[in-house]
């Protein structure tokens, strides 16, 4: 009988990455699944076009980044890069083109979503070394770059836009139509049910809320993050409703809740662990960063969607709320104080920035 | 999965459906010189002298105590062999052919009730002493040190958790012998005079509960309760037990005396018990073979017996031509052996025999199971990534030194990363 050293522990739990990250996959059905169906061909193009490049340039600049075996013959070569490729190398950055072609619009030209996804795949994830060390969302990177790069190219890639408002549901709340109006062309029951421009997969926010329960109940996404950027982003939506429109803040909030990329970011961006602190107190601090952003831009910003932004923004802040000089797992009175006196502090920028008092 | 994990699957409904066999007949019986606490030692019995069970044969000597060596078998001292003991190390070990006649030798004498009556605090611990009992639970330190504390005790805290998943040892004393483990603990209480006595037990083992408060019925005259703590690993460390038990929180690296508290494993009280009272030292314990590489089977056996033989008895190994890693003591934080020549001694629990499963590691995503599963509230994934790059002051600024190598950062690991591995590197890098 042949004996193995180990040492303790020599009993492991039957989880894996693997499925933390099919699970992701899984949840991203109902969004995709609804974005085929309203958006049809021009969904499938770009969902596929983003797979192929985010998956395919993953897989090039793994094997660049592998010692190869010494060997006379090339193929011997290649091969010996790709001894430690897994099913993970497939599914993360799958994840990632998902989500990519999920938050650009359904007319954008492909050309655009292929330097998009080129462009999160190698910069915002590869050249820092791969899943796991990417500081960034590949996909939110992506995403920026497009919008900053290739602006113009916007114009127009929204299909369905009402005349009357002129734009997506946040760009007309912010234009010559203002608030309230906005609501008679994007109603709210519209909002919920995705029958609205915007980008494809952020417009049903039913589908993606079952996801998001599909990913708490599987425990493949932290309640922590979701909950502090919910939380916070209500209060400070209510409290800028309350000022701005005092006859209208219940639907203020609901309206800025379910227009634009905020629950798609919500469920599917911000929980990436990757990407995210790893204290309990720091993912609070981490949803709480996103969501006070995302408020800000969107009330003030030149921009009338922040969500993209503030994923990026958040991400910076990640080894900071990390430094091991202070970052700790308990949570202790003083975090919870600080955490209280933020949303007040913010709430308080919120309210003077939108005009209350004065 | 992104959250705590404490529950491990622990296989213990199959193992307590095992009958227990009590094996005395091995021919041969060994008894280490020397022990990972002790690593000096000495016989005093010369090759063909004839022993009788409870004789001193030798002594172990560590820095600050030292501890005899008891025949458990009556017999012929044949000479030395180097075998492995509970740490995993080769050792020398006295050999005695065993006569199977289990001839007591004078020194043992048994008390009767008012004997022990007229015992003061120095007896106790003299008689202790001599019997050479140590911390059953695997920590193997000498009993009579933590009797022989000056602090004032209030409660002896006897520890019956036992939350390594595959052990089933104490949990068989506990339904064996309750009043032995109960009179144990008296025994302990009178020493300290401390008044109170708590029995910590898992919840799920309601069996264990009825048995004790059944026993318990007869020793009304003394303050002692049986406590439910949780199911969870690590909830028989000692800090986890005496916070849930008691509801005293002690902070890690102090003395527990300091705090009024003493804890005992129930098999070290089921030991003092019989050195009180029977005036024996530790001859026999439980041992459990389980794991999915060998029969499972249970048994009582002298202190000296070699496990292969146990092995044997039990039906052998299982799927040999598959690698096995065997472990003694539990399979979160026991030491790994490759040889199963092993020598039964105070400390040995059992015997866990798994198939070899290669774990392959993947990068981290930082999903931070491991820090919220933590006991000690350290940041594994952090300690793993200084230890790295080699970062020896942020190893001490996140608290490497708490670490008390549970094995759970390792067990949750999605990626099966061995964190705990890391974190023993990264406490010799700052030693």
């Amino acid at each position: 009988m042949q004996t193995v050293k180990q040492t303790s522990p020599y009993v492991r739990k039957a989880i894996s990455t693997k499925r933390m990250m099919t699970d992701v996959l899984i949840a991203l059905i109902p969004v995709v699944g609804f974005s085929i169906y309203r958006f049809g061909w021009d969904a499938v193009v770009r969902i596929v076009v983003s797979l192929v490049v985010m998956i395919g340039l993953e897989a090039i600049m793994f094997g660049m980044m592998q010692k190869p075996k010494k060997h006379d013959k090339y193929w011997v070569r290649l091969k010996s890069r790709y001894e430690t490729y897994t099913i993970n190398h497939v599914v993360v950055p799958a994840i990632s083109a998902i989500i990519f072609a999920l938050i650009v619009p359904s007319q954008i030209p492909v050309y655009a979503v292929v330097v998009g996804a080129a462009f999160g795949i190698v910069v915002g994830k590869m050249i820092f070394g791969g899943t796991g060390s990417n500081v960034f969302n590949p996909a939110a990177v992506g995403r920026i770059f497009i919008g900053l790069a290739l602006a113009n190219m916007f114009a127009g890639a929204y299909p369905d836009v009402d005349l009357i408002a002129g734009g997506t549901a946040l760009a007309s709340a912010r234009g010559a139509l203002g608030f309230p109006n906005t609501l008679f062309s994007y109603s709210l029951r519209d909002l919920f049910f995705g029958n609205i421009p915007g980008s494809m997969g952020e417009v049903n926010a039913l589908a993606i809320i079952i996801a998001g329960a599909y990913l708490l109940i599987r425990r493949s996404a932290d309640y922590r993050v979701i909950a502090s950027a919910l939380l916070t982003f209500v209060i400070l939506m209510a409290v800028a409703g309350l000022s701005m429109y005092p006859g209208h803040a219940l639907e203020f909030v609901l309206f800025h809740l379910f227009s634009g990329g905020l629950m798609f970011g919500v469920v599917y961006m911000i929980t990436d662990p990757v990407t995210s602190p790893i204290t309990r107190p720091g993912r609070w601090i981490y949803g709480m960063l996103f969501a006070a952003l995302t408020v800000l831009i969107r009330l003030f910003g030149a921009y009338p969607e922040g969500v993209a932004f503030a994923i990026l923004f958040a991400n910076m802040f990640v080894p900071l709320i990390d430094f091991p000089k202070w970052s700790t797992n308990k949570i202790k009175p003083t975090f919870v104080a600080g955490y209280a006196v933020m949303i007040i502090l913010l709430g308080l920028i919120v309210y003077f920035g939108t005009g209350g008092i004065a | 999965m992104i959250a705590k994990t404490r529950q491990i699957p622990d296989g213990k409904k199959e193992l307590k459906n095992l009958s227990i066999l009590h094996y005395v007949n091995a021919d041969y019986v060994y008894y280490p010189v020397t022990s990972a606490r002790c690593p000096e030692g000495e016989t005093c019995v010369i090759g063909g002298q004839f022993v009788k069970v409870g004789e001193v044969i030798g002594t172990r000597k560590a820095s600050f105590f030292e501890q005899p060596i008891h025949a458990t078998v009556s017999g012929e001292v044949l000479g030395y062999e180097k075998h492995v003991d509970q740490s995993g190390s080769l050792v020398d070990c006295l050999i005695v052919r065993n006569d199977k006649k289990y001839e007591l030798h004078e020194s043992i004498v048994e008390r009767n009730d008012v004997d022990i009556e007229k015992l003061n605090k120095e007896d106790m611990i003299q008689i202790i002493k001599d019997a050479g009992l140590v911390g059953l639970g695997g920590s193997a330190f000498p009993t009579y040190i933590k009797l022989a504390t000056k602090d004032p005790i209030d409660v002896v805290l006897a520890n019956g958790v036992e939350c390594e998943p595959y052990l089933i040892s104490d949990y068989g004393l506990m339904i064996d012998h309750p009043e032995e483990v109960i009179e144990g603990l008296i025994f302990a209480m009178k020493t300290v005079h401390a008044k109170r006595g708590v029995i910590a037990i898992k919840k799920k083992y309601k069996e264990i509960e009825e048995r004790l408060t059944f026993a318990l019925k007869a020793y009304s005259q003394y303050d002692i309760k049986v406590v439910k703590v949780g199911n969870h690993y690590p909830s028989g460390w000692e800090i986890e037990t005496i916070r849930n038990a008691l509801g005293i929180t002690i902070p890690q690296g102090e003395l527990l005396s300091k705090y009024g508290v003493l804890n005992f494993n129930v098999s070290t009280l089921q030991s003092i018990y019989s050195a009180i009272k029977l005036g024996l030292p530790v001859l026999e314990r439980l041992i459990t073979l389980s794991g999915n590489g060998v029969k499972n089977k249970t048994f009582r056996a002298r202190i000296g017996t070699m496990l292969t033989e146990l092995v044997e008895l039990a039906g052998g190994y299982v799927d040999l031509e598959k690698p096995k890693v065997m472990i003694l003591g539990g399979p979160m934080m026991g030491v790994n052996v490759t040889r199963d020549d092993i020598v039964i001694t105070h400390t040995t629990t059992s015997l866990i025999v798994l198939n070899e499963e290669t774990a392959i590691e993947e990068p981290c995503v930082r999903c931070a199971s491991c820090v919220y599963s933590c006991p000690v509230n350290i940041k594994p994934v952090q300690i793993m990534n200084a230890y790295k790059i080699r970062n020896k002051d942020a190893i001490q600024t996140l608290e490497v030194n708490l670490c008390i190598e549970c094995g759970l950062c390792s067990f949750v690991c999605p990626s099966k990363i061995h964190l705990t591995e890391y974190m023993r590197k990264a406490k010799t890098l700052v030693k």
